[in-house]
């Protein structure tokens, strides 16, 4: 593990780390001291305020536990900090404007394929030892893509369903019966429109349960081709979806305030607990149910990563640490702080830990789970966008 | 000396717009990044769709405000516009979208009376012929060139005249709407090019408007190269970047085809000016009632604001929140430090634009004002985004991005081009014979200027301030780019929430966003009212 | 064609009516004649003329009755008064030629009628061949005259005239002067003449001044 760490740390960041050779010592101590006093630039996508607030908090902690200044830089698309440590790095900036960035699948994939990361760090971060590796098998594998410890675990996320219970009595567990129920309610489901992120999750997910050989779909496309079968599905769809399929909703969030508004009935996200958070905000009815796919909905991990030019690199490690602690993922998981499942095996921690994550099930929360699948490969997600835009782009 | 004078313009505006012009160039000059973005299944529809919502929201803008201005009767309808106009783009089109969306105000008037327990299944968001993007655009454009129109009007230098020549053509035996026509437009049009151009330019690459309230399928084409330049593979960002470029393109040559069609309809147009006198009346009693009605909108769209900040809970077909909550307002006002931000950068960048087209307008040589006319022309035309990109390369080579001063310099730009574009016309307009009544008197240029100039000219300096303020607090590509998001501003603020949907806060920073603006035009609208007018 | 003024009195609004600028008055102008009515500046004597052609600004009102060929034309807008106006400028429209502002001005008609007129007009002026250029090209003097033909073009049946002649340099004055009310006699149009100057008085005519306390009396 050390001479790998040593490997990549001279061969690929050498130029940025002048001071590589501390940075490997797994001293841990050391860069506790070294990151006293430091401020991190934490990129994170800002569109909730729940989130926000947990980022605040986290801040504080780091504050008073650490002297390490946490700055939350607001952003909403993390393919701006993609680009934006891409560009600092060609143009040879060593003090990078981004300290940790929340990372996750295409944009994790790109900045590990262009080098962009620093590490690896991860799992030899003291709090790695609770993460669960053999449970939740996506904190090493985001997108198909190896983590090899370049970005640190810190939510589980699994593609979920919601409706109003007074509305929806009986779920629909699959897409076979998702497309039942938009016939006997056309014009009340949708899905927002690739490439926003939900968008392209809810295809693949019908590309896995309609494909003929799912495999196929975890190796790279040999031909090009979209397998056949779930455009087949889509061709059902579409015609009883909102706006007969012609035009979608540009976003996830649109589409939870239309099911908000009752104009959808349906709604989809990545975070299980967000439609027990949206109860509880009073955004959606008590009366809200979630639910995941019978034979499974995609799942993933999302992560904090360092960039290679990161300034404040210690604290960043320090601050990725400290969410990875028990206290910090237990108060993540609380339905009324933010509600993003934790990536511990809480079973490995202490009792009185263990305790913190045990919640009552709010109203809203997911009563009919379902596995997690694993995401197609990365390579799959351009080829279903442009099919799709092909196939339905113009109206 | 007169060199000297284009120096502080030069630095503010000049320089970064050359030098992010300069740096955006590299990265979309390559062949493959047009090529793939004439490949994209949606190019041509989404091309189509920006012309004809461009193009149209333009002319009915045009034809709308000109209406108003002759229904106004003389009337000045510019400080009442210049309210209009605070309202930022994106907060109207989330206001709009409150009203006039399947589940909006209106649906759930309606739904009230007919019983209905969902939604209806209405087209007016998201049509795919634009039509709901267009009518906002021109809701939003039709008082900013009632306002342009009603400024000129006002302006001293031309007031007179256009008081005479009217006198005159009514009493050779023009009606009202024969001489608005012959003699007025004609002379005002071109005096309103620029913001008639902006206009165009607007139309044709808004953004934000079009995420709120315009299609998907396709989009229009600002949209599609907004969504390829936020993309992180660099070859998709190219491809978004060419679309910027071919927008550009597509702007220039429509103003290229309409001065050629000027041109060829030349005696078409005296012709019909030199027409024999016509009493008739010609608008009837409707156009009375655009005004109000433009003004019930606006109110509309603030009431429904109002309304979704503090509803925390609003089913439908209720007409009031079941639920409300100040938990979105407690949100703004906890931290005021994004508010303060953006108003010092408000008044700083526009306290140094003001000041520096003034140097210009009074000390530089008269010859050099079309190039910066040219340059601030661009600087308004050009997707602010694309702008903001070049900006960014270069603050980068320089090693100054995430830093305050590449935070100003960004948002002075657009600033210093908005005040220059307002402010030179009335500034040159300026009869010299004054300058010769204080030379006269034995009054120093300082004195001159203090006493009698200034005061005279205040104002178009009061308006372009007001302007440039508003532009300044409605900038947020900059702070996302250059700043490397380090500096919290409003927009900054209000933006990223947006990207979550969370309705009380979206209409709570929606009305911030307008809030600033408004006091600053209604401050400079009394500010820069003349001594003599009544209130 | 005769031009009656009857009762006609001029004060600002808001002030009481026992302190108009011109108190109450009566006269009638001849066809052909200029009548010339005399006061300094701010006695209210070119309100007066709005008054008569219809565009008072807000801030005075009028009253009386205008009379022409015995048809009171109070209440018609200034358009349909037939009551053609020249000021201290030319009010010459710059995005026109000097030809398309004669041509604003003539009645409908087929078209080669008009640009017949227009072309005697200028002729009449002098300016033969000056049809196409541009009004800025042309000398005050030029200037003057076209605002003229243009005025009477348009067949007005009174015109009035607001200090015409101030702003033109003093050689060409009295050439404008004769040419001007040359003019008007020949078409034997009534008109009312304002002005300061005692000189602008063409020669035989009737001269009412104003008073400081807003009468009107003959001179």
């Amino acid at each position: 593990m050390l001479n790998r760490r040593q490997f990549i740390g001279t061969s690929v960041a050498g130029l940025f780390l002048p001071r590589a050779g501390q940075a490997f010592a797994a001293d841990w101590s050391g860069t506790e001291a070294e990151a006293k006093g430091q401020t991190v630039y934490f990129n994170a996508w800002a569109g909730s305020e729940p989130i926000n607030a947990y980022i605040g908090w986290a801040a504080g902690e780091m504050k008073s536990r650490y002297g390490i200044t946490v700055e939350h830089v607001k952003i909403t698309d993390t393919a701006e900090v993609v680009k934006r440590v891409r560009d600092e790095v060609a143009a040879g900036k060593r003090d990078g404007s981004v300290d940790l960035v929340w990372i996750n699948g295409e944009n994790f994939s790109l900045m590990k394929k262009e080098k962009l990361l620093f590490g690896p760090f991860s799992e030899t971060l003291p709090n790695y030892r609770y993460v669960d590796v053999d449970g939740k098998p996506t904190t090493r594998q985001d997108f198909a893509e190896s983590v090899d410890g370049l970005e640190s675990p810190w939510g589980m996320a699994q593609l979920t369903f919601f409706a109003d219970g007074a509305k929806v009595a009986d779920p629909p567990r699959d897409m076979k019966a998702l497309l039942a129920f938009a016939k006997a309610n056309p014009g009340r489901v949708t899905y927002p429109a690739p490439p926003d992120f939900h968008g392209t999750t809810f295809l693949k997910q019908v590309m896995l349960e309609q494909a003929v050989d799912r495999n196929a779909l975890y190796r790279d496309p040999v031909d090009a081709q979209v397998p056949p079968e779930s455009f087949s599905f889509l061709d059902a769809l579409h015609p009883h979806c909102w706006r007969a399929g012609k035009q979608f909703p540009k976003s996830q969030a649109e589409i939870t305030q239309m099911v908000a508004d009752g104009e959808l009935l349906v709604g989809l996200t990545f975070n299980p607990n967000e439609p027990a958070n949206l109860v509880a905000a009073g955004t959606l009815p008590a009366t809200t149910v979630a639910w995941q796919h019978e034979k499974g909905t995609i799942g993933n991990t999302h992560f904090v990563a360092i960039p290679v030019n990161a300034r404040a690199r210690a604290g960043a490690e320090v601050f990725a640490n400290f969410l990875l602690s028990p206290q910090a993922q237990a108060r993540k998981n609380d339905i009324k702080v933010w509600g993003d499942p934790t990536v511990l095996a809480v079973e490995k921690l202490s009792a009185e830990d263990q305790a913190a994550f045990a919640s009552a099930a709010a109203p809203g929360s997911v009563s009919l789970p379902g596995p997690a699948l694993l995401e197609p490969r990365a390579s799959w997600v351009p080829l279903i966008e442009k099919a799709w835009l092909s196939r339905y782009g113009n109206g | 000396m007169r060199t000297l004078a284009t120096l502080p313009l030069a630095v503010v505006l000049l320089l970064p717009l050359l030098a992010s012009l300069l740096f955006i160039m590299p990265g979309v000059a390559d062949l493959d990044s047009f090529r793939a973005l004439a490949e994209h299944p949606q190019f041509w529809g989404a091309l189509a769709l920006s012309l004809a919502t461009g193009l149209t929201s333009t002319a009915v803008s045009l034809v709308l405000a000109l209406v108003m201005i002759f229904a106004a009767r003389g009337k000045n309808l510019s400080s009442r516009a210049g309210l209009f106009l605070a309202v930022p783009h994106v907060s109207f089109a989330i206001g709009l979208a409150f009203l006039i969306m399947p589940a909006g105000l209106l649906a759930r008037a309606v739904a009230l009376a007919a019983g209905w327990t969902m939604p209806p299944q209405w087209v007016t968001t998201q049509d795919p012929w634009g039509l709901a993007l267009t009518v906002a655009l021109v809701l939003k454009e039709t008082p900013f060139l009632v306002w342009t129109f009603a400024n000129l009007l006002a302006r001293e230098d031309l007031a007179a005249g256009f008081a005479g020549q009217r006198a005159v053509a009514r009493s050779l035996g023009h009606g009202e709407a024969s001489t608005f026509l012959r003699v007025i437009v004609p002379q005002l049009l071109p005096q309103a090019l620029g913001p008639l151009i902006a206009v165009l330019a607007y139309g044709m690459t808004v953004v934000d408007m079009a995420l709120v309230i315009g299609p998907t399928q396709p989009p229009t084409l600002a949209q599609l190269a907004w969504t390829g330049l936020s993309d992180a593979e660099s070859a998709t960002a190219a491809r978004g970047a060419a679309g910027v470029l071919v927008l550009c393109a597509v702007v220039a040559a429509i103003l290229a085809a309409a001065s050629v069609v000027l041109k060829c309809s030349r005696p078409h147009l005296h012709r019909f000016y030199a027409a024999s006198p016509r009493p008739g009346e010609g608008l009837g009693g409707a156009a009375q009632l655009l005004w109000p009605a433009l003004l019930a909108v606006y109110v509309a769209v603030a009431a429904v604001m109002l309304l979704q900040s503090a509803a925390a809970q609003w089913p439908f077909p209720d007409l009031l929140p079941n639920v409300s909550t100040l938990r979105a307002w407690t949100h703004l006002l906890s931290d005021p430090r994004p508010v303060m931000t953006s108003v010092v950068l408000a008044l700083s960048t526009t306290a140094c634009a003001i000041a520096a087209t003034v140097i210009w307008l009074e000390l530089a040589p008269r010859a050099m004002d079309r190039v910066m006319t040219m340059c601030a022309l661009t600087a308004v035309t050009v997707p602010m985004l694309l702008i903001a990109l070049g900006e960014y390369r270069a603050f980068l080579a320089l090693d100054l991005t995430g830093t305050a001063v590449a935070l100003w310099t960004a948002h002075a730009v657009p600033v210093c081009a908005y005040v220059f574009l307002l402010l030179a016309r009335p500034y040159r307009a300026y009869g010299t014979q004054w300058a010769a009544v204080a030379a006269g008197l034995q009054q120093g240029r300082a004195r001159f200027l203090w006493r009698v100039k200034w005061p005279m000219l205040k104002g178009p300096m009061w308006a372009a301030a007001a302007v440039g303020f508003a532009v300044s607090v409605g900038q947020y590509v900059p702070a996302q780019l250059a700043a490397a998001g380090r500096f919290s501003t409003l927009p900054m603020e209000a933006v990223t929430l947006s990207s979550g949907g969370n309705r009380p806060l979206l209409a709570v920073y929606g009305i911030a966003l307008m809030a600033l603006p408004l006091g600053a035009f209604l401050f400079a609208a009394r500010a820069g009212r003349s001594r003599w007018s009544t209130p | 064609m005769t031009l009656v003024l009857r009762d006609a009195a001029v004060n600002l609004r808001g002030m009481p009516l026992t302190r108009p600028l011109i108190r109450p008055f009566s006269v009638s102008v001849q066809p052909g004649e200029i009548l010339t009515i005399m006061g300094p500046s701010g006695s209210g004597k070119s309100a007066l003329l709005s008054w008569i052609g219809g565009d008072l600004p807000g801030a005075m009102q009028g009253a009386g009755e205008v009379l022409l060929n015995g048809v009171n034309v109070i209440g018609v807008p200034p358009e349909r008064r037939r009551i053609g106006r020249l000021f201290q400028d030319d009010y010459l429209f710059p995005h026109m030629t000097v030809g398309e502002n004669l041509l604003f001005a003539i009645p409908a008609a087929r078209r080669e009628v008009r640009l017949e007129m227009m072309q005697q007009a200028l002729a009449d002026a002098g300016l033969d061949g000056y049809a196409d250029r541009a009004p800025q090209t042309l000398s005050g003097g030029q200037r003057a005259r076209v605002a003229l033909m243009r005025t009477l073009l348009s067949g007005p049946a009174a015109v009035l005239l607001d200090e015409p002649f101030s702003r033109l340099d003093q050689d060409l004055r009295s050439t404008i002067r004769s040419f001007t009310s040359d003019h008007i006699r020949d078409r034997q149009v009534p008109a009312i003449l304002v002005t300061h100057d005692r000189a602008d008085v063409p020669p035989g005519g009737r001269v009412l001044a104003i008073s400081a306390q807003g009468d009107m009396h003959h001179v």
